[in-house]
């Protein structure tokens, strides 16, 4: 496939994420793999925050990459690292400024046949949500444009990543929608219940069931659900009422 | 499937269409929706646990009509729609057979022939229905189908943006309309399953059994037995004081 139909259909599949249910690790796991087709490079992978703000492994190009990606967690250091911290794209130029920059890091990377390793920030504006790596077994070092390209492709699928993210609290503020509307209903239900029950209009229903809700320090749709559910006798609600010194109001 | 994929452009543009409509969400939703659509008219369901809630708009009073049709019967495109988590499209109303007789009749007395369902699906739920409803028989045009989802993709999230902002507990005052419209509905459900001895959801079915077989909406319904003009029987049979 010609490099410009590649980086278009790559683009498009990113673009896909912001309008469709997809599975993040399969997403970046083919992001990892178009990276190695696309840029001049013989491994990618690709490190996300978890919720505390600690780089975990999410998707490479490799089983050895995914070794030495490990062996950066462990340790710490690594171009990966620098990028999620600093929030720029890191790139090594030779292996004895690999060496000077990650002490540790570096020689296990040379073991593993990489001479050079580059990463560039997963980011939206203020928010790193991760970063994506970049070795290759020749000493060049990447740059421009393909430097470019990696950045850019890591921006949209950040904006992916993001999206996804917010899709999953939806899914909380769906539930709360929910409960928040079942429990208006489950309200209006017993005020119907008690007005049937006790003879009263609606109004003088809720007033009674609020003055029980708050005298048992229960919440309303609480004692609302315990009469629909009959646990709790309409009666209970008007005795109640005998002990307000409703006087005294005003 | 084309039915379901949501474009992006689409998005992208029915956003940018769509501004404005957080300062006055139940006048301007529904109403520009309608345009943008180039529909008759446009609802917008919230659905709970599969049961409609109640509209949060209406572009116009025959739409209104027609969305208390399909929750005065709990049935039609949208509770379809959002329990197929597909595009749900009834191209002619008079054509349809076996499937919602009620609102098909309900819908077709109030002018409409056509009437669609798309759901607002936010990951793996469905909050409720966008209805796209037409007055004239015949399918939606592949531009206003592939609008519809980009709309409804678009409103999904706003409903959900508007939610995320609500106090605790609380239903977000641009949606306040949902519950508040359906009040006396409960209410009167409530009073009916203390005069039947039925549980909850019997006395809804009862209730909305009533309102079919009378040919009245649910809400004017659930009016008088709040009001205690009418009243159900334990046995079954209804007592009409009025």
């Amino acid at each position: 496939m010609a490099r410009e139909t590649l980086i278009l259909r790559t683009f498009v599949a990113l673009a896909d994420t912001l309008v469709d249910d997809y599975d993040v690790i399969d997403f970046l796991q083919g992001l990892a793999e178009n990276c190695v087709a696309l840029l001049d490079v013989t491994a990618a992978g690709i490190m996300l925050a978890d919720a505390k703000g600690s780089l975990r492994h999410a998707a490479c190009s490799s089983e050895q990459m995914r070794l030495v990606e490990l062996l950066e967690l462990q340790l710490e250091q690594g171009p990966c690292f620098e990028a999620f911290r600093t929030a720029k794209p890191v790139v090594s130029t030779s292996r004895d400024d690999a060496q000077a920059r990650w002490p540790q890091f570096a020689p296990r990377v040379f073991e593993a046949g990489f001479a050079s390793v580059s990463a560039v920030p997963m980011r939206l504006r203020s928010n790193v949500v991760g970063a994506l790596n970049l070795f290759s077994s020749g000493v060049t070092a990447l740059e421009d444009p393909d430097l470019e390209l990696a950045q850019a492709m890591a921006d949209v699928a950040t904006i992916g990543i993001l999206q996804e993210q917010a899709i999953r609290s939806s899914q909380a503020y769906s539930s709360q929608l929910e409960a928040a509307l079942d429990s208006r209903v489950v309200i209006e239900q017993a005020k119907g219940m008690l007005a049937e029950k006790l003879g009263v209009d609606v109004d003088e229903a809720f007033a009674l069931l609020r003055r029980y809700a708050r005298d048992h320090n229960r919440l309303l749709s609480v004692v609302a659900r315990q009469i629909i559910a009959g646990e709790l006798q309409p009666g209970a609600l008007h005795g109640d009422r005998t002990h307000q010194p409703q006087q005294n109001r005003r | 499937m084309s039915s379901g994929r949501v474009d992006a452009e689409r998005v992208a543009r029915v956003t940018v269409s769509l501004r404005g409509w957080e300062r006055d969400p139940q006048r301007s939703l529904c109403a520009q929706s309608a345009a943008i659509l180039d529909v008759a008219g446009v609802g917008v369901a919230l659905l709970s646990g599969g049961q409609p809630m109640g509209s949060v708009c209406a572009s116009d009073t025959v739409t209104g009509k027609v969305e208390e049709v399909q929750y005065t019967l709990g049935e039609g495109p949208a509770v379809d729609a959002c329990h197929e988590r597909e595009p749900v499209l009834a191209p002619d109303l008079a054509e349809v057979t076996g499937r919602w007789p009620g609102f098909c009749n309900g819908a077709l007395a109030a002018g409409i022939r056509a009437a669609s369902g798309f759901p607002l699906l936010v990951g793996a739920i469905c909050i409720g229905s966008l209805n796209l409803y037409q007055t004239a028989p015949g399918p939606l045009r592949e531009e206003q189908h592939a609008d519809a989802l980009a709309v409804a993709h678009v409103v999904g999230r706003m409903v959900l943006g508007w939610q995320s902002l609500a106090p605790a507990g609380e239903v977000a005052w641009q949606l306040e309309q949902v519950p508040s419209h359906r009040a006396s509905v409960h209410q009167a459900t409530g009073m009916i399953a203390a005069q039947t001895r039925a549980t909850i959801d019997d006395a809804l079915s009862l209730l909305r059994a009533y309102a079919f077989a009378e040919s009245r909406s649910i809400s004017d319904v659930a009016g008088d037995v709040v009001g205690r003009r009418l009243r159900f029987g334990e046995g079954g049979p209804l007592i009409d004081l009025a």
